[in-house]
């Protein structure tokens, strides 16, 4: 199917270079060009062929690496009882040069909402969009949350984010002492890393060498029976 | 009736915040109305009082340990929630899932569909002004949970259903409870239904209200009893069977504007009660069916998806849940997108509300049935 619609697509709207790509595992997918967006998506619904009918998602990817932002629209068919993703590659820019890219709210009302959310989390800015603002954090809040280089702001209106004394010390705690009694600390799975500056040190260190040693000394029985039976072989 | 041309006095815009603790929102939803006297002229949903950073967790936790935090999400209907989890990243390993597993699966996720309409019942007649059906909803509904606790030890947060199965077996006593519990539930809801559904004050207050016309549907992408609501046979279950839903008989309701219009109040009320027999349906074809084995699959202990994307939908109580995961080959998954289908849904409120009296607009926001912790993850 993916490779009727980059056909279409490139017959429907000249430059938007839609490109499939196959996946072998989980969902295939079309990249196409940013600009071109609006076009291939109202191409898509009003096709007779695809009827692209329903806005499912708009989210986005942040690839710092490649300097990226991709945004997925993922269209569904009703009628023809079909989905698809549609890709666009944005460069990720800067604190005032945020990604921008067109708008769909003109062709689904359902865009709307879905772009606002991802304006909020990922600083993708949507040109001719009617309502721009951000939509699950408040309206100061700096930063965009979904990027992976985000660091959470020290304070929000006077208010301390993560005061030391609401952070819950006995758990993570508990988990360094179970590691330390514990019969066989590695089957200790405490969710939380016990490497924070403010936990007592020492207990982290002794649990961190119980571990290691039992690792070490669970590691020797089995290279000892390996070799065992190598030889009784 | 249009209240607005008999008026002759011009008024002004009067600001209100309905919200965010109002009974009538059904958690922490503010919507900022401009009314004209009793007539909405506007309205606009303020999201985010509930925002608890699900996708932002997610990435930091292995693939497992994003099951709990998905039952968060809706927290009514949580066994519906892991379902779709388990499935994305079942169809990314390529696991297969005993059959057993499975049917306990579908039960669960049917049992919680029943629970989570009872609960939209209760509370709808509450947002309406009738207090004791919510007492009736919640007798039976506490069955269900019971049930649930017995097998999960929780009550609303189940994490129960792992990738590649179940976490705990079911046993025969349990499955002859629920068989028996299935008769009950089918007379009571029966009798709720013609306390309330045909108690003409109800119909008078949802009877042609907050109409979703089929194209505003399609536009906004509404899914689940809200696209049925307006007349449009849609059912994933149906359309694109998932687990072992193509094996069971059951029938999609629509709406048909019985009481008055299509796509109206009353008519996605009644797609979600029907739906309850229609659950009762497939649970009794469960019961019939199940069959003696295992209730996990053969899944690795480090879990690493291989890379690569997935889009997954599967039907809730509220409409599709749709999962987005991307993968990078190792352990923490690279980004979980959540499809919520409360979230476009509330974005249909400033179409649905101008020219309504506010008693009216409270009967339209329940009839959508929000989960706000699905809406703000």
């Amino acid at each position: 199917m993916h490779n009727e619609v980059v056909e279409f697509l490139n017959a429907e709207v000249s430059g938007c270079n839609a490109v499939a790509n196959i996946a072998e595992v989980g969902d295939s997918s079309i990249t196409v060009d940013p600009t071109f967006i609006k076009q291939v998506c109202s191409a898509l619904k009003s096709s007779d062929k695809f009827k692209m009918n329903v806005l499912q998602v708009v989210s986005g990817v942040d690839y710092p690496e490649e300097n990226i932002i991709e945004v997925n629209y993922i269209v569904a068919s009703f009628i023809e009882n079909t989905e698809l993703i549609i890709k666009v590659r944005l460069p990720r820019g800067d604190e005032n040069n945020l990604p921008k890219v067109e708008s769909v709210c003109d062709v689904w009302k359902a865009a709307n909402f879905l772009e606002r959310e991802t304006y909020d989390m990922l600083g993708v800015v949507f040109e001719n969009h009617p309502d721009h603002r951000r939509i699950l954090c408040p309206d100061d809040w700096e930063g965009y949350p979904l990027r992976k280089d985000y660091v959470v702001q020290e304070k929000y209106m006077d208010m301390v984010v993560n005061p030391p004394e609401k952070i819950n010390k006995d758990d993570i705690e508990f988990f360094a002492k179970m590691r330390v009694e514990h019969e066989d600390p590695t089957q200790v799975s405490g969710s939380w890393v016990d490497d924070h500056a403010w936990i007592d040190q020492d207990l982290a260190n002794k649990a961190k060498d119980r571990v290691a040693q039992v690792k070490a000394a669970k590691k020797a029985k089995a290279d000892a029976a390996k070799a065992t039976e190598e030889k009784g072989e | 009736m249009d209240i607005s041309k008999q008026e002759k006095l011009h008024t002004d815009l009067l600001t209100l915040n309905m919200g965010p603790q109002h009974p009538a929102t059904h958690g922490v939803l503010r919507v900022e109305i401009k009314t004209d006297s009793e007539i909405i002229a506007e309205a606009t949903p303020h999201l985010g009082y509930l925002h608890r950073c699900k996708e932002k967790h997610s990435e930091f936790l292995d693939y497992r340990g994003v099951i709990p935090y998905t039952d968060r999400m809706d927290y009514l209907a949580a066994m519906n929630m892991e379902h779709g989890y388990c499935l994305a990243i079942e169809k990314m390993l390529g696991t297969e899932v005993p059959k057993r597993a499975e049917y306990i699966r579908v039960m669960m996720a049917e049992m919680q569909r029943i629970a989570s309409h009872l609960m939209f019942f209760g509370t709808y007649a509450i947002d309406l002004g009738a207090f004791s059906p919510f007492l009736y909803a919640f007798q039976d509904r506490e069955f269900i949970l019971r049930i649930f606790e017995e097998l999960s030890g929780a009550r609303l947060l189940y994490n129960y259903i792992w990738i590649g199965g179940v976490w705990n077996d079911i046993n025969d006593a349990q499955l002859k409870r629920i068989e028996d519990f299935l008769v009950e539930l089918e007379e009571n809801v029966k009798k709720y239904h013609n306390l309330v559904g045909e108690n003409s004050i109800f119909i008078g207050r949802t009877a042609n209200v907050g109409v979703v016309s089929k194209e505003m549907a399609y536009e906004y992408g509404a899914t689940g009893p809200m696209l049925r609501g307006s007349g449009i046979d849609w059912d994933l279950r149906k359309k694109r069977p998932y687990s072992i839903y193509e094996e069971f008989d059951f029938n999609t309701v629509v709406g048909e504007g019985i009481k008055g219009q299509v796509g109206d109040c009353w008519d996605r009320y009644h797609v979600r009660v029907m739906e309850i027999f229609e659950s009762i349906k497939i649970i009794r074809q469960c019961l019939e069916g199940i069959e003696e084995g295992p209730i996990m699959g053969k899944v690795p202990k480090v879990l690493k998806v291989p890379k690569g994307e997935i889009y997954m939908r599967t039907e809730c109580p509220r409409g599709e849940l749709g999962y987005h995961i991307v993968s990078d080959g190792t352990k923490n998954p690279y980004r979980v997108k959540v499809k919520s289908s409360c979230f476009t849904h509330v974005s249909m409120l400033p179409e649905m509300a101008p020219g309504q009296m506010i008693a009216d607009f409270v009967a339209s926001i329940g009839s959508i049935d929000i989960v706000l912790g699905e809406v703000d993850r």
